[in-house]
């Protein structure tokens, strides 16, 4: 099979991708073993559902709790039972503030010398802590890293199901 | 106040230096597949890469709901074990 003689352990992308791969794996199967399989078509759309919750949950558990965009997803989705039930009564439940205790609030100074900066506060930005998890409270330096990571570890989790959908294709 | 000060990140937003903001968005647009040619990446403005940004993890995104969907098919026809062993041998090997 091609996809595991691309492989190569000296490669780090090669080594997260079978990081990843593992993790995803590993939750697959005890996604697997849990459910009986049903072929009634209300049931697929729930197992695609939770295909799809596995794969988050396994991307943010391999970074663990380094990351504001992983805790963010751990955090939904283990609570994800209550935020279904509370979703008429609580809008928006800010965790990243209970999470930082670090991060002190800012003040906005109307004296202070502002440097223009065309991101803050544009639509882009808006846009970007919308799509990144977790991302709603960090400042707009921590935001853009957390960009960076998110995509890096969410790229190679699509390379990985990607491999795994050909793989179980051609079985 | 002057620990908080001595924290770089914290409460600074709108004294960020150029040239953090260029070096973070050099480092984004390296990840992101970009249309226009590399060679030109010193030209591309900000805006651009932060645009393909968006666009880029609402593509994955959605790449990962119809993978997953595949795959929740796919699990289904399949014996799941013997499957599930040989990928996981192939893969790691």
């Amino acid at each position: 099979m091609s996809a595991s003689q691309q492989l190569t352990p000296t490669n780090p992308n090669s080594a997260l991708k079978i990081r990843l791969a593992y993790r995803f794996l590993l939750t697959l199967n005890t996604l697997n073993a849990k459910k009986p399989p049903n072929f009634d078509h209300t049931q697929i759309h729930r197992r695609s559902h939770r295909v799809k919750i596995a794969a988050y949950a396994s991307m943010a558990s391999v970074v663990g709790p380094k990351r504001a965009w992983s805790r963010a997803i751990l955090w939904k989705i283990r609570n994800r039972g209550m935020l279904a039930r509370n979703k008429k009564r609580i809008h928006r439940i800010s965790t990243p503030i209970r999470l930082h205790r670090h991060h002190a609030r800012r003040r906005r100074n109307p004296n202070r010398v502002v440097h223009v900066d065309p991101f803050v506060n544009s639509g882009l930005e808006v846009k970007l802590r919308k799509l990144v998890p977790g991302a709603e409270t960090i400042d707009p330096c921590g935001l853009l890293d957390e960009t960076a990571d998110y995509i890096k570890y969410l790229a190679t989790q699509v390379e990985v199901m990607r491999n795994l959908v050909d793989l179980y294709s051609t079985i | 106040m002057s620990s908080r000060r001595s924290r770089s990140q914290q409460g600074s937003s709108s004294m960020i230096n150029d040239a953090q903001m260029a070096d973070l968005i050099s480092k984004l647009q390296q990840l992101i597949p970009l249309h226009v040619n590399r060679t030109n990446s010193s030209k591309v403005s900000a805006s651009k890469v932060l645009q393909e940004t968006c666009n880029y993890i609402r593509r994955l995104h959605k790449e990962v709901d119809d993978l997953s969907e595949r795959l929740s098919e796919l699990l289904e026809s399949t014996d799941t074990n013997s499957a599930q062993a040989d990928i996981i041998r192939s893969l790691i090997m």
